[in-house]
Formats: structure tokens, sequence, C-alpha cells
């Protein structure tokens, strides 16, 4: 049992998608609850089975409902668990904390999670263990872990806690205080927060919530509830550099209260583990500088001992600082000696390597007193860092390649700056780091592992990005490059990538050019006798990447291709090796679209003419004489059009194999390449009934099964924020799916009965949707069933539009036809659809949902945003009741909320993505029937009034 | 300022590499979520981790000499934190992601960015990154030792400790400690309640005689190329290491390390978290910057309280004059034979007396060694055919003289070609030399027994130790190049 449960646990953390495939999340959720109530498991499996819940809460809860229902049981399985199975208890509250802020329970606040914080700080506040064994404690720091998380994920949940929070941890005296210290100091942190986005909050209210004056504090606060939830500011780190503004709280100089708790906080932070000490002078620094009654100089007892540190997180926070106060806390020789004090640390034989990149990043991003730009987010040198401080950093063959690679990189930039200002000097320190590269070339060529070879190359395009200038290095490189790669040929791969980057990532793309016309020239030297079939198709892949720059002359290629298809010279091109000839043919190819084409033909034709027919290999022969056949049939622009698309999608067997077919009915060639055009109507798409029955089926077997109806929203408030909630996710519910056959149309023509490759292509007439994607279809045979094309829809807006479509296919015989399509009339009624409420609610639930929305639109005081779009309605017609029954049945069936059987009142709800409502309580009164409206959304009532017009018209009609 | 996500791969050579433990913390992911807004990238299922990881880590698909996504020469260049490309698109990024590979292990986190994803912000904004750091090395030591030796039945039973290890050290993301080595997950100590506040780092109180135990110990490097052009070049460094067994809560501790008269400064001192105030004259002194003969040379007091286990109270560098041992190498080619020529001269100042002294000559790209007629003056020479390697064990004393050398010649006829090395080629050749002496530091720094002050009421007993050892010691041929310049050169 039990380790059939850890292998199904693996197998979930492994891999959600593939267990669930297996089973279905509530099915699995539903397992887990039972057995975690089964204590014979043990509890160390019992941890196990919670694991699901700790990492992947939103997988097994897809909406608030269900976590709010799984938060529920499990607080039951806490309250019944014995207390001795403390780890199980505390992994427990790990779970709860997760499910409950991941489903957003916390940030709506529902009930289950109100009931959780209480249990947590009842837990936190309990001490009866001061004299026990300690083992509760462990307890207690978990429920302190919990509320920080909830606290950090809902900022301003614990706001009016802080007094009580701080008394917990002044009274604590054993290791826990370090838990209730990390709550304490974020919770302040977020409290001062708060009010300095409150209008009007000032230093009384500051000092009213630290003295847990509750009753006074902040009144107004209690109503809006938090800091809203998306805004995502609250929860980003205040001190973002010189471009970061950080809000303020006015609160004049005096502020005893607060600095009371700072200096307390400040005064036991030398207690606290490393990483707490760091996260707390973190927070701590957020508070002070969002409070500018208070002085930074409060951190400045606690800077020596923290500046002296081999701690990695404590220097940090002490750069935060800087980052912060700048000048008013660190002077200008305290600015030097934390920049000597990086240099050092980046170069500390006993730190780890990824400890001393981490500072040489910090030194290219150092927060320096005045900074000079401003620039966020790029590397700067700071000023204070000479070459001599800098030398300590000098890259070596030594150093582990990421090491190198970011010595290099500072190094660069320092030697650049020094090359600015002083000429004199400049290319010493530059022409250091281009010997370095050449003992690393060294290696390179001395066999070195793959790392090493990979290594070089970035440590030249470092090299060459900041000093591509300096053209006695650049050039000599490209030289050395050249000398490498003759030895080295399977090195082309890296020597072509270096040509792009240099060439896309340069401001002076030229180097790149100058190496390739470099490779060429010393490939192109080669005396023939020396290559062999191996580097041969190197050559010929280098040959062609040159062949794609239009700058170089690409007579030397010519040559050199001539020269080993010809079997005087060269005996290669009799074994015809396939991979070769293809090789030879890529090259011929970039050819073809080369800007110089014209001088070229002759050659390039011999070369092509002799591959035809010479060639060993048939398929390259067949290659060989289309693109014969293309250079000497098509005018130059088009020969670039046709091949240039194939350059695009980049080289792949697919199309090489349609050429060949091409190739085999070369007459047809110019036919076979051109798109012809018919103003024949070839295809329509016709609408299919959107109603298979599916939705409706499944409502009719929720109802069947009356329990649940207990177990979900059962008030309207509650259906409406949940069903509310989902909407978070953008594209929850936004598209419209719209369903049509695909068929021919028009009179009967046999030269179309059998179309492949068809795409459709769709235009819009209006901005109401998203443009739409090209849909395609393999093949519609006239014979066969028609292929049925679902159209994806997001609206922007929900109204009536028109689609212009057309399309591009394929006969049988070969030809591509470009035609048009009928117009595609969106009506209005097709933006309907029912509903999105989660998969399990039943009708119950809905009809809540539907009364929750109708209070809503109706209610007087909802927020003036919201009120301007709602509207209310009325629509009245003359139907008979047997009449409206079946124009309900017939039209609205799918979108009832209410018993069909109930004939006195029927609701309607339909939804418009993106998020529009249009709700419908239909009843029979003495002088006609009432078609009572609602909607959020009243743009819409033109549409509906029409659409109503048109099918309560039609009902009578078919009546009369 | 906390992890998103936490992996341990294990990674051996020969072998699959596989997730041996994989950790998400959802509520931090939820934070995530929010903080990104429409740049978040969620983090993929673990196998896709592994490969990516893989890849951007140059460790995926070792058989081919250039994947496009392994080895672009744009990607991976400096910063500590990766990026993971989900989907191989630029745009869809998981970063920064901190790797850790040592040993048979990869350790990987991924730090919540709490900050605007756009522009991306500098690592140095991120508190996360330098916490998520730190518990990727707490957990490497945890998993491994310091040693980082693999011992595979104790690593399966330190993974299987791993989820009550996290419960306590980093329960829902946030980092809050380091895995503490040879505790138990619930070590519990009876504290009395008192005033004042146990600290949080340590785990329980002592009870019983009072004992502090200090010892310095210093490492040497060197290179040393025996050519007027290139200057050669050495360091030291030393750490000093506590283990305080002392009662009370808060027990205050003093270690003062002095210096002879005319010792150099001790630089860049570094020092561990529980040192409670720092003079600071002590933190002035740089090997960065210009060597002032004024500069505060001690005595350097380090006043703290200690923890319960080991730890290293501080760490130095220090500028010696000489090198303990100055070697010269020389090496010719003759016809199939290399004639050997090397001196090793210890210095004056260094105590003649090493626990263990010997010097490795390798010898790369060349055919086995076939006949090695060589003397050595002192000590024992064994010749390795197989490895081509020289070992020269010098033993525990120099002779009076102080200087020892080798002479002779080495033909390489064998079989079979030797190992090869990228960097040694041609007459590109060096000496290692491992040694290890006790009761001695290069720097002159020590730790006086009665220089250690215990605040509390029983008399403890101190001791202290010290030594000497070598590390990344080599002497290059200099009739060869070498194949390195250093920074220092520049000065």
């Amino acid at each position: 049992m039990a380790a059939c449960w850890t292998d199904r646990i693996d197998a979930f953390s492994r891999s959600p998608s593939r267990f669930l495939s297996g089973t279905t999340a509530e099915v699995f959720l539903a397992e887990l609850l039972r057995e975690l109530r089964d204590d014979r498991a043990g509890y160390s499996v019992l941890v196990l089975l919670l694991s699901p819940l700790c990492e992947h809460p939103t997988v097994l809860c897809p909406s608030d409902f269900v976590g709010e229902e799984t938060a529920l049981e499990l607080m039951s399985v806490f309250t019944q668990c014995p207390p001795k199975f403390l780890e199980f208890r505390r992994h427990l509250l790990l779970a709860l904390t997760s499910v409950l802020i991941c489903t957003s329970c916390v940030s709506n606040r529902s009930r289950a999670s109100q009931d959780f914080l209480d249990l947590l700080l009842e837990i936190g506040q309990d001490v009866s263990d001061i004299h026990g064994d300690g083992a509760f404690r462990y307890l207690r720091a978990t429920a302190c872990d919990c509320l920080r998380e909830m606290e950090a994920c809902s900022p301003g949940i614990l706001s009016q806690r802080l007094e009580l929070l701080g008394s917990l941890r002044q009274r604590e005296t054993s290791r826990l205080h370090q838990a209730y210290a990390g709550l304490h100091t974020l919770v302040l942190r977020n409290t001062v927060y708060q009010l300095t986005q409150e209008r009007g909050a000032c230093a009384e209210h500051l000092k009213a919530l630290l003295e847990g004056n509750t009753s006074v504090a902040w009144e107004a606060d209690q109503d809006s509830g938090m800091v809203d939830n998306t805004d995502s500011a609250v929860l980003s780190s205040l001190i973002l550099g010189p471009m970061g503004t950080v809000p303020t709280l006015q609160t004049g100089p005096d502020c005893k209260e607060l600095r009371s708790v700072l200096s307390s906080l400040l005064e036991e932070s030398y207690l606290l583990t490393p990483l707490c000490q760091a996260a707390l002078l973190h927070r701590l620094t957020e508070v002070v500088a969002m409070v500018p009654g208070v002085p930074p100089a409060v951190f400045r007892a606690e800077l020596l001992r923290l500046l002296g540190t081999s701690e990695v997180c404590l220097l940090h926070s002490i750069l935060l600082m800087k980052c912060a106060f700048t000048d008013s806390l660190f002077s200008a020789e305290d600015e030097a000696f934390i920049l000597k004090r990086l240099v050092v640390l980046s170069q500390h034989p006993l730190l780890s390597t990824p400890e001393k990149l981490f500072y040489m990043d910090c030194i290219l991003h150092f927060p320096e007193n005045r900074p000079i730009s401003c620039d966020d987010g790029d590397e700067t040198l700071p000023v204070l860092l000479t070459p001599r401080l800098a030398s300590a950093l000098v890259p070596t063959v030594f150093n582990d390649s990421t090491t190198m690679l970011a010595r290099l990189n500072l190094l660069c930039l320092v030697y650049l700056e020094e090359g600015e200002e002083g000429e004199g000097e400049e290319g010493r320190g530059v022409g250091y780091l281009y010997e370095h590269l050449r003992s690393l070339l060294h290696i390179v060529e001395n066999r070195g592992s793959r790392e090493i070879v990979v290594t070089f190359f970035r440590a030249a395009f470092l090299f060459l990005f900041y000093l591509c200038h300096l053209e006695r290095f650049s050039n000599s490189l490209t030289e050395k490059l050249c000398e490498l790669y003759l030895h080295h040929t399977q090195l082309a791969p890296h020597l072509i990538n270096l040509a792009n980057q240099t060439q896309d990532r340069l401001p002076d793309p030229k180097w790149a050019v100058g190496l390739l016309e470099a490779l060429q020239k010393v490939i192109t030297e080669v005396p023939l006798a020396q290559l062999t079939l191996q580097n041969l198709c190197w050559h010929l892949k280098t040959l062609a990447r040159v062949a794609e720059e239009g700058e170089i002359p690409q007579h030397r290629t010519l040559h050199f291709l001539s020269s080993i298809i010809t079997p005087s010279s060269s005996s290669l091109c009799v074994s015809g090796d396939w991979r070769l000839g293809n090789s030879v043919l890529g090259v011929c190819r970039r050819l073809l679209v080369h800007p110089s084409l014209d001088s070229l033909l002759i050659p390039l034709a011999d070369i092509l003419q002799h591959l035809a027919c010479r060639y060993g290999d048939t398929d390259v022969q067949d290659h060989a004489r289309l693109y014969y056949t293309l250079l000497t049939t098509l005018s130059k622009e088009k020969l670039a059009g046709v091949l240039a698309k194939e350059a695009f999608e980049g080289g792949g067997q697919v199309k090489k194999r349609s050429l060949s077919c091409i190739v085999t009915e070369s007459e047809g060639l110019t036919s076979t390449l051109t798109i012809h055009h018919t103003e024949k109507e070839i295809f329509k798409l016709v609408e299919v009934d959107p109603e298979s029955g599916g939705e409706t089926q499944t409502n009719q077997e929720r109802d069947l099964n009356p329990s649940e109806m207990k177990t979900f929203p059962d008030q309207a408030n509650t259906a409406v924020t949940a069903y509310r909630a989902q909407f978070n996710n953008p594209d929850f519910a936004s598209e419209l799916t719209l369903t049509y056959q695909l068929t021919h149309a028009g009179a009967c023509d046999s030269r179309f009965d059998q179309l492949f490759s068809i795409r459709l292509h769709f235009n819009l007439t209006d901005d109401h949707y998203e443009k739409l994607s090209d849909i395609s279809v393999p093949c519609l045979f006239r014979e066969k069933p028609s292929p049925v094309l679902k159209l994806r829809l997001r609206p922007r807006r929900p109204y009536p539009t028109t689609l212009r479509a057309s399309v591009i296919f394929t006969t049988q015989d070969g030809l591509s036809w470009h035609s048009n399509l009928p117009d595609i009339h969106v009506s209005f009624q097709q933006a309907f659809i029912t509903v999105p409420v989660p998969t399990v609610w039943g009708r119950g639930s809905k009809l809540h949902l539907f009364e929750g929305l109708w209070d809503e639109i109706c209610s007087e005081n909802i927020e003036e945003k919201k009120l301007a779009d709602c509207a209310t309605s009325l629509f009245c017609c003359q139907l008979k009741e047997a009449a409206l029954a079946a124009l309900v049945e017939k039209h609205f069936l799918p979108f009832l909320i209410s018993e069909l059987c109930n004939k006195e009142e029927f609701k309607v709800l339909f939804f418009l993505p993106p998020q529009s409502h249009v709700l419908l309580k239909i009843s029979s009164e003495e002088d006609a029937v009432h078609f009572n409206i609602a909607t959020d959304n009243w743009q819409l009532l033109s549409h509906l009034s029409s659409y109503l017009l048109t099918i309560t018209c039609a009902q009578e009609d078919a009546r009369s | 300022m906390s992890v998103r996500a936490l992996w341990i791969i294990s990674h051996e050579k020969g072998e699959q590499s596989s997730i041996k433990f994989s950790r998400r913390f959802s509520t931090v992911e939820h934070r995530a979520k929010s903080l990104g807004g429409s740049s978040y990238v969620a983090v993929p299922e673990d196998n896709k981790v592994l490969q990516l990881l893989l890849t951007e880590l140059g460790l995926s698909d070792s058989d081919k000499s250039y994947v496009a996504l392994r080895d672009d020469c744009l990607y991976r260049q400096r910063s500590p934190a990766l990026e993971l490309r989900v989907d191989g698109q630029e745009k869809r990024v998981l970063w920064p992601v901190l790797a850790m590979l040592q040993g048979p292990l990869i350790l990987a986190c991924l730090p919540l960015v709490d900050a605007p994803p756009e522009p991306r912000p500098p690592l140095a904004n991120l508190l996360s990154v330098s916490q998520g750091l730190t518990l990727l090395a707490g957990l490497h030591t945890f998993l491994l030792g310091s040693g980082s030796k693999p011992d595979n039945e104790g690593l399966a039973s330190r993974l299987a400790m791993l989820p009550s290890v996290l419960l306590q050290v980093c329960p829902l993301g946030t980092p809050l400690d380091v895995p503490l080595l040879g505790t138990s997950a619930t070590h519990t100590v009876h504290t009395p309640a008192g005033i004042q506040k146990q600290p949080a780092w340590k785990t329980g109180l002592h009870r019983g005689r009072a004992v502090v135990n200090v010892s310095v110990m210093e490492t040497v490097r060197s290179m040393q190329y025996g050519n007027r052009s290139r200057q050669d070049l050495w360091d030291v460094y030393g750490t000093v290491t506590c283990k305080c067994e002392v009662e009370g809560v808060l027990p205050n501790v003093t270690v003062t390390l002095t210096l002879p008269p005319n010792g150099s400064p001790l630089q860049d001192i570094l020092v561990h978290p529980c040192v409670t105030s720092l003079d600071s004259s002590i933190l002035t002194a740089s090997s960065v910057d210009n060597c002032d003969g004024s500069a505060f040379s001690g005595p350097y007091k380090f006043p703290f309280s200690p923890p319960l286990e080991p730890f290293r109270l501080c760490s130095y560098t220090s500028q010696v004059p000489v090198p303990p041992i100055l070697g010269s190498y020389q090496l010719k080619e003759e016809e199939n034979q290399l004639r050997v020529s090397v001196t090793l001269k210890l210095h004056e100042s260094v105590k003649n007396s090493f626990e263990y002294c010997e010097a490795h000559l390798p010898f790369f790209n060349r055919d086995q060694i076939g006949v090695a007629d060589v003397k050595v003056s002192s000590g024992q020479l064994d010749i390795s055919k197989e490895k081509n390697l020289l070992v020269w064990a010098l033993g525990q004393k120099f002779p009076k003289s102080r200087e020892v050398t080798m002479e002779g010649k080495i033909s390489f006829c064998g079989p079979t070609p030797g190992p090869t090395d990228p960097l040694c080629t041609d007459l590109t050749a060096y000496i290692k030399l491992y040694f290890r002496v006790l009761d001695m530091t290069l720097s002159g720094c020590c730790v006086d027994q009665h220089s250690v002050q215990v605040y509390s009421s029983a008399k403890p007993r101190i001791v202290t130790s010290r030594e000497l050892q070598s590390k990344e010691y080599f002497i290059w041929n200099s009739t060869g190049t070498a194949p390195v310049s250093s920074g220092q050169m520049m000065l």
C-alpha cells in the first residue's frame, strides 16, 4: 500500500500532466483526501501524500471552490490528528497554506482562509510548551512560516496584527524568535507600504498600528481591505537602483515608535541566521527608504560587522542598502572600500565559482553614490574601477570557462574605456587580452576538449564585440582563425556561428564579411591533392555560407567547385557520394541568388550541367538539372523569388523532395511555379449546427445528482465571486468556436474534384475581432464527406461581423490555385456561448450565479465604472404560452438556467466573450410576454433587440 | 527573496543524468505569476528542466561536436545565472536559474525575481539570488560533505532526509538557514527560559568542560617560470578554524591573531557572521591595493559568540616575500630522448620538517616512457610508465644544503601513446609540488594560547595549532613556452 503510494506520488511529481492523463485531478484529489484520513498507512506516507498538494495545488484544485473544499477537509484532518505526529501536522499546515494561497482563497478572504488564519495565529500565540520538551515549538515555527507566506502573497492581510506580532517576537527567547522576527518585519514593511498608498495617512496611523490601537487606527482602510492584489508593485522589491522610485510616508522627524521597533529588530539581527538576517536587513532598508523621517544612520552600528562578512547574502544586503541610501549612509571612502572588497571577493580562492561570478556581476552593476548614467540593466563600469584594480581579474587559461568569460567581459569593458581615455596606453591591456585569446586558440589547436573549443569561440565573440574596432587585433584574429580552420575543418560550424553572431550583434558587421572572405581564400587555395572527403564537406559548408554574402565576389568559389568536380583534377566526384553532391548543390543554390549572378552565369551553368550529366548519383543529377533549368529559364528576379522562399524555411529534406518531384516533368516548370487564379467559386463554408447536445446533456446529468447541490456555491455572491475568479486568466473563455463544413460550390468541374493542401486565409472587415489564423485542410474530395473546420474567433467586442476568405490549394495535376470564398457572416447569436462555469457546477449553482449577476447589474451601488456599462431593459411581444415554450426550446435551450418545465419564468443567460453577459427573465404577463433584460454591456442592447424581434416574429409566422 | 523551485540532479561520467530530488514552491510560483505579468514563464516539468539545464551547462549530446542550442557563441557568457530557453525560443526564458556543478551532483534553483521583469533587472538587485547561492552551497555541503567525495550510500540516505531538512530550512520557498551537518532535523536540547535570546544559529547549549580549539591553516600556491621575462608568482591564504565548547546561551570568546615583528599585514580578511564586532583597521589591508608599509599589522582581535559546531572564524591572504620552495626545471629534446634537469631549494625561513613532500613530473602528448635513466640527489623516485609520470618523494626532510636535484634522460618509445593534454605540448611541461608542514605558517600568523579569552566561569582548555600546505604549486619548464601569464604581470 505504502509502496504503491510512494510510486504514484513520485510519478505525479515527475510529470503531473502525464500522470493525470491516466486519471483525473478530481479523482486523484479525492483519493488523496480519503487516504489522508486513514492513519494505518503510517505518518511518513501521509506526509508524502501531502506533497502534490504542496507542490501543485492548482493542478489538483482547479477552482477556488475546490480549493476551499480541500482546505476544509485538510483542516479537519489537522484537528483530528494526534499532537504527537508533529512533522505531519507541520506538513499539513504547509499544504493548507499552499492550497489556500494558490487557489486565491486567501486573496478573496474566503471563509476557510479566515479560519486558517485564526488557527495559525492561535498556534503562534500558544506558549503552553514553554516548559515542555520544545517539540511543539517547531509547530509554532511552521505556523509563523505559513503566516509569513500568507502576508507575502496577500500583503496587508496581517496589518491589523502588527502590535501582536511585535509583542510575540519580543517575548520569545528560544531560537524561534527568528521566525517571529521574519514575520514581524514583513508585516511592518507591508503596513508602511500600504500607508504610503493611502491618501492622508500619516505618522498617527502608523503609531496606532504599531501600538495595536486598531480601533482608532485607519478605519478607512478596513473597508478597502488590503492593497489591490492586481498591483504587483507591493510584491516587488522597492530597491531598484537609480531609476526606481520609492513611495514615501510623510511622518515628520518624530516617529519614536517606529524607531524603537527598528532599533530593537536591528539589535537582535545578529542572532539570526545569515539568510534571515539578510532578508530582515533588506525589509528594514525598504521601510527606512519609505519613511524619510527615519535617517538611514540607524543601520550604521551594523555596517562594519557586515562589511567584513564572508557570507554572500549579508554582503549583498549591504549593496542593496547602498543602492537605497547612497551617500546618506556611505561615504566616498566606504564606496571605494566596498568596490575593492568586491574585486577581492571576485577572485578569492576560498569562494565557490558561482559566488565569484555573482560578485563580478555586482561590479558591473555597482550601486554608485553618484551614478553617471541611469541606464538601468546595462553593464557599466563603476568610475572607481581603475585598470590597475581590475588587473586582479585578468583571465588566465587556468580559469574555468565561465569565470574566464566573465573576467574577459569585465576586462574588455575596462580596456575599452582606457583606450578611449588615454591613447598612449591603449592597446597594452588589450594586447594582453589578445595574447590570452591566442593562448586559448593554441589549446584549441592542440585538440582541446569540446568545452575549450566552445569557450574559445565565446571568448572570441566577446573580444570582437567590444574591441573589433582595433583592427590590429581583429585582423590578426581573422588570420589566426583561418589557420585554425585549415587544420581543424570540423570547426566550420563554430566559425559560421561566430560569423553569424558577429554580423548580427556587432555595431559594424564588416568583420564577419572579412572573416568569410578570408576563409573563402584559404579554402580555394588548398592544393587539391590535400582534400579528403571529410574536409571537403566542411569546406563546402563554409563556402555555402560565404555565398550568402552579396559583397563577396564568388569567382574563387566557382573555380574551386569546377576544379573539384572535374575528374581530371580530382577523383572525388567519380565516387558519386550523395552527401558531397548535395553540399556542392548547396553552394550552387546560394550562388543562384547571389546579386552578382550575371557575372557568374556561365561558369555556374557549366558546373550544374556537368553535375547533371556526370555526377555519379542520380538524385544529385536531378537536382543539378533542376537548378540548371531554373538558371537558364527564369529571370533573375523570379529565380530569387523561388529560391529565397526555400532559404527562409530553413532548408530541409521536404523541399528537396518536392523539387525532385517537379524535376520529373520539367516542361511544365513555369506553370508549376506559378499560382493560378480562378474567379469561379470552388468552395463554400456551410455552418454546422453547433448544438451537438453535449452541453445540455451534461446539465441534465448534473441534475440527477441532487447531493452535489450541497457542495457547490450555495449563495449568489459566492457563486459570482468564484465565477469571476476564473477570469483572472486572460485566456479564459475568450474564444468563440464556429463550426463549418468545407464543401465544393458551383458547377461541377472535374479538374477540381480532388483538391489537396488547402489553405484558407481570413480577413477581417472591422476591428471587433482579433486576427484569425490560417486553416489548413489536407484534402477535399467531391465524393467523400466534407471536412469540418473550426473557426476560432477572439472577440474584442461580440458584435456581428463579416469575414472575407480566400484559399490556396493544389489540384491533382500539381498546379496551385488561388480563389475567393463567399463572405462569411457571423451573426449576433453566433457569439452566444453557455456561461463558462466550472464543469462541476450543477444547475443550482448556475441559478445562484444568475441571481447574483442579476442583482449586481440591477443594484444601485456597484462601482461607477461597472455601472456605466450595465443596463436593464424590457422587450415585449405577443406570444401564446405554447409558442413561447417552443421558442425557448428552439433558441434558448443551451442557455436556459431555470428548468424547462418551469413555465412561469424562464431564466436565460448568454455569455459573450470576452466578458459580457445578457440575462433574460421571460414571463407571460396578462398583456404580453415580457423579456426582462439585464446586461453588463449596454451596447449589446440594439443587437439583442433586433435578434429578439427576428426570432419572435419568426415564431409568430410559424404559428400563423 | 524566495526560490520557485529546487532540483538535485545526479550527473556522473558515463551515466545518464537524472533528477534525484525536486521541489516546487507553489506559493512562490503564485507570486512569480503576479510579478511577472505577461512575461511570466511557468516552470516546465522535471524532465524538460533536466534537458534544458544540461543543454545550457554544455553537458547534453556529448557525442556531438556542435549543437547550435548548446554551443552558440552568444550564450552563457558571464553571469552565474543561466537562462533556460523553454520552447527553444529567445522570448520564453526561465531566468535566473542558479546551478552548482560539483562532484557527482548538479544543484539548481530558480530564485524569484521580485522586481519589474522588463527590462531585466540586474542580479545585484535581487536578494533572492545570493540567498539561492547560499542555499545551494548549504545543500551541497549537507549532501556531499565539504570534501565532495562521492559516497553513494550516505548520499542516498541524505537525499531521503531532504523533505524533513527542507521543512526546517526552506519550508515554503524562503530559505531560512542551511542544513546542519550531523545533527538530526529535530535536534532538541533543553534550553532554560531566560532573558537572553538564544541565537537562531545555535542548535542547543553545551554542558561540561570548556574547550576551545583554534587552528590556523595556510595554503600556498605558486607559478614559477624560471624565466626573466616572466615574473614568478605565489600567494598565500589562510583560514582560522574554531571549535568552541563553552557553556552559556551567548558566551563571549575573543581570538587574537598576531604577526612577527616584520610580518606583512594580513589582507582581505573575511569573518564568520558570529563575529560580534570588528575594528575598521582590520579590514583596511587589501591585496588589490598598493602595499602600504604603514598598514595595520595586528594584533587582530576577533570577538565572537561561537556556534556549537566547528566553523571558519576568518580567512585572510598574505603577501610573503619568497616562495617556500624555489624550483628550476629544464628539459632538452635530444634525438629520441628528453634530458631532464631539476633543482628544488627550500627557503631558509621554512621549517625543514615535512609531513610529506612530493614532486610530480607528468609528460603529455608523447609515447609511453620506455627507458628512464634518472638520478636524484635525495629521496625516492617512482616511475609510472602507464601514466608517463615521475613521482619524486622527498620524504620528511631536505638535506642540510636545503637543495635537491634530479638529472637524467627519458626516452619515450613505449608501444602505446601516453596521456594527452592540450596545454602541455612540445616542451611545455611542469612539475607539481605537494607538501605539508606542521606547526608553521608562511605569513608568521599565529594564535597564542594565552591570547584566547573566554568570558565564562570555568577555566577553559585551549588548544591551538597551525600548518602550511601547498595547492596548485607549479614549476614550469623554462625551456618551453609557459602557457600563462597572469594579471600581476601588468602591475
